[in-house]
């Protein structure tokens, strides 16, 4: 495991190295994902939250957050979809996933692992962009109807990704960063 | 603590995210009567649609008066018609597919629908 | 994982506009307008084939001259017809209202007496010769003096067009009558526009003409105490009329007193809180919707037998009775108790 001379967070401006450097791969993923056309329009896997994931599990939930936020604002900069509904319904999507994982946060690692932190962050990803067209931008009657196929697809994806994720944690060079367990007392 | 190792939260919040899904499903798609949208016919005019999907209040001028409409998610009333009968308001709160109001005096029909393609014409 | 809705929200969009819609147009076109003291509503079918504005005027005006011919207290064709018949000699009676009076004489004879369109005097007590019907209710020396010896259909004597009244109280009122040949006359005249299929609904009674293609009539019935009762698919030319204490009245010392007079008592008729007929003749729907009202819970199938009904409802305190044929046919609505199934004799 990783030693506390390999850890990130020992010195604040490798920490932000890697903050950036994690932003940067999330923009890149989300990027080419908004280039692929999806099979079903609309529903993407949403590979990028692996990045959110693998930063929350590796440098922390504070460190989480500033990737997420970074790559929403990012990625929608290069998009070109600043400030208009896409963003905010990103920005929701991605605020929903972000208090979940928060709330799931005395639980990891110890009991809940990368699978159901994706599950959680995918269903809380979804949730939030629809409160907020729900809300705001389209209320229509019959826009809940749409929801449960809209949460059926984020549970298939968020449990895809939640795999990737272990699947790229178990990697020994992402390995050497990762924060042991709490010592339980 | 190697990945791909599924914890018991895991599996806690992935059953948990299921059973969202399902209910969700069933919530949505079970036949229910919720109203969805109200039509308001008057006589001479193009009926207009609302949709019930906040609380709002409407008001119709008529022959006769203000029909005062109420919306709610899901249902709608007439809350004050004129006519001395009062037939209007007594119709209470339209929430299931197809139910209707009338206000004679003002000329002014209400009908409910839901999801169900609606009636070529009601009966009453 | 993130969805992204960058390309969700249209989809959205369009999704939530196939649902409300049903994902398909319309078929038929609606006209609503306000005619024959009631709201009419015409569905014409298939939609954009007619000039729905001219037909809607030609509706219109034929209903408005049938109603103030056979309007039972406002002055007009039935009016004078009324005041002649009371002076008991023989006087050439208005075209339009022959029909009626033939109509009437036919009901009155099939319903045994229990529809009786002579009984105007009885109806006028009961303070329901006007727009807004009020009391006071007649008192008992009132009733007795009008139930003693009453008019009937045969106390008009015919000859050719010449009509002759034969009893001092006689007085016509064809409510329970007029609107089922105001929905004939209508019907005819939708035929002669060149209309295929329509729904005709005059202040919820209504008669269908034709049918659209590949698809049944689809029409809610209501139900008297709020809600939706169940739904019917009717075929070509069925009329679905409805008699209840809810269309006309008021409240007095605590009591409903409805515009359904029973000629036995001279009050209120009791029991049924509204009836339901399917016919092909909207006159005879119309008539015996009021008659199995007033024959009460007891009698009704007897008295759907004698009209020759097969297809008929009543609702109840605490239930709905339907004929077998009806029963049948008739999709009860979300949580309704299904119908009880009364067979006639």
């Amino acid at each position: 495991m990783g030693t506390p001379a390999g850890d990130p967070r020992a010195g604040s401006d490798a920490r932000d190295r890697a903050i950036a450097a994690l932003a940067a791969i999330a923009i890149g993923i989300q990027i080419l994902e908004a280039a692929i056309p999806s099979p079903v329009p609309g529903i993407k896997p949403g590979l990028a939250n692996i990045v959110t994931l693998i930063t929350l599990l590796v440098l922390g939930w504070r460190a989480a957050v500033a990737v997420t936020l970074i790559r929403v604002v990012g990625s929608s900069l290069l998009l070109g979809t600043l400030l208009s509904p896409a963003f905010w319904l990103s920005l929701a999507g991605a605020v929903a996933s972000l208090v979940l994982l928060a709330a799931l946060r005395p639980f990891t690692p110890r009991h809940v692992g990368p699978v159901g932190l994706a599950i959680a962050a995918a269903m809380g990803h979804i949730t939030g962009q629809f409160l907020l067209a729900w809300a705001i931008i389209i209320p229509h009657p019959n826009l809940p109807l749409v929801l449960p196929p809209l949460l059926l697809a984020a549970l298939i994806a968020g449990s895809l990704t939640g795999i990737l994720t272990a699947q790229v944690l178990a990697d020994p060079r992402i390995q050497r960063h990762v924060r042991k367990p709490a010592p339980s007392s | 603590m190697t990945g791909g190792l599924l914890r018991w939260g895991d599996a806690l919040i992935g059953t948990l995210a299921a059973a969202i899904v399902l209910t969700a499903f069933v919530l949505a798609y079970s036949p229910s009567g919720d109203a969805r949208v109200l039509v308001i016919s008057q006589a001479g005019a193009e009926p207009r649609h609302e949709p019930l999907d906040r609380a709002r209040v409407l008001e119709i001028r008529g022959p006769a008066g203000i029909t005062r409409i109420e919306i709610e998610p899901g249902r709608a009333r007439c809350a004050e018609s004129p006519g001395r009968q009062d037939i209007c308001e007594a119709s209470g709160w339209l929430q299931a597919h197809g139910e209707v109001a009338v206000s004679l005096p003002n000329r002014l029909t209400l009908q409910v629908l839901g999801t169900e393609p609606g009636f070529d014409s009601m009966h009453y | 994982m993130r969805l992204v809705m960058t390309r969700t929200l249209p989809l959205l969009l369009a999704t939530a506009l196939l649902v409300a819609c049903g994902g398909e147009e319309p078929d038929t076109e609606q006209l609503g307008f306000y005619a024959f003291g009631t709201l009419v509503d015409l569905s014409l079918y298939p939609a954009g084939e007619y000039d729905v504005e001219a037909i809607g005027t030609a509706v219109q005006e034929e209903l408005e001259i049938l109603h103030t011919s056979w309007h039972a207290w406002e002055p007009g064709s039935l009016g004078r017809t009324n005041e002649l018949l009371a002076l008991q000699g023989e006087f050439s009676a208005p075209p339009s209202v022959l029909p009626l009076i033939e109509r009437g004489r036919e009901m009155e004879a099939l319903s045994d007496g229990l529809f009786n369109p002579a009984l105007g005097k009885l109806v006028a007590a009961w303070g329901f010769h006007q727009d807004e019907p009020e009391g006071p209710p007649p008192d008992d020396d009132t009733l007795a003096e009008l139930l003693d010896d009453p008019p009937g259909m045969q106390d008009i004597e015919r000859n050719g067009v010449r009509l002759r009244g034969t009893h001092p109280d006689l007085q016509l009122d064809f409510g329970g009558l007029a609107k089922g040949l105001a929905v004939e006359r209508v019907l005819e005249l939708l035929a002669e526009q060149g209309v295929e299929a329509a729904i005709f609904n005059a202040g919820g009674d209504l008669m269908t003409l034709g049918r659209p293609q590949g698809r049944p009539w689809r029409v809610g019935i209501r139900h008297p105490h709020g809600g939706v009762l169940g739904s019917i698919e009717l075929d070509a030319g069925e009329a679905l009329f409805t008699s209840g204490d809810y269309e006309r009245g008021y409240d007095w010392e605590g009591e409903r007193i409805h515009h359904v007079i029973d000629p036995r008592t001279g009050r209120p008729s009791r029991g049924i809180d509204s009836a339901t007929v399917l016919h092909h003749d909207p006159a005879v729907a119309d008539a015996a919707a009021t008659t199995l009202m007033i024959a009460g819970p007891d009698a009704w199938p007897e008295y759907a037998r004698k009209m020759g009904i097969e297809h008929a409802l009543v609702v109840l305190e605490d239930r709905i009775e339907a004929t077998p044929a009806l029963a049948e046919r008739v999709q009860p609505g979300r949580d309704r108790e299904p119908l009880v199934v009364r067979e006639l004799p």
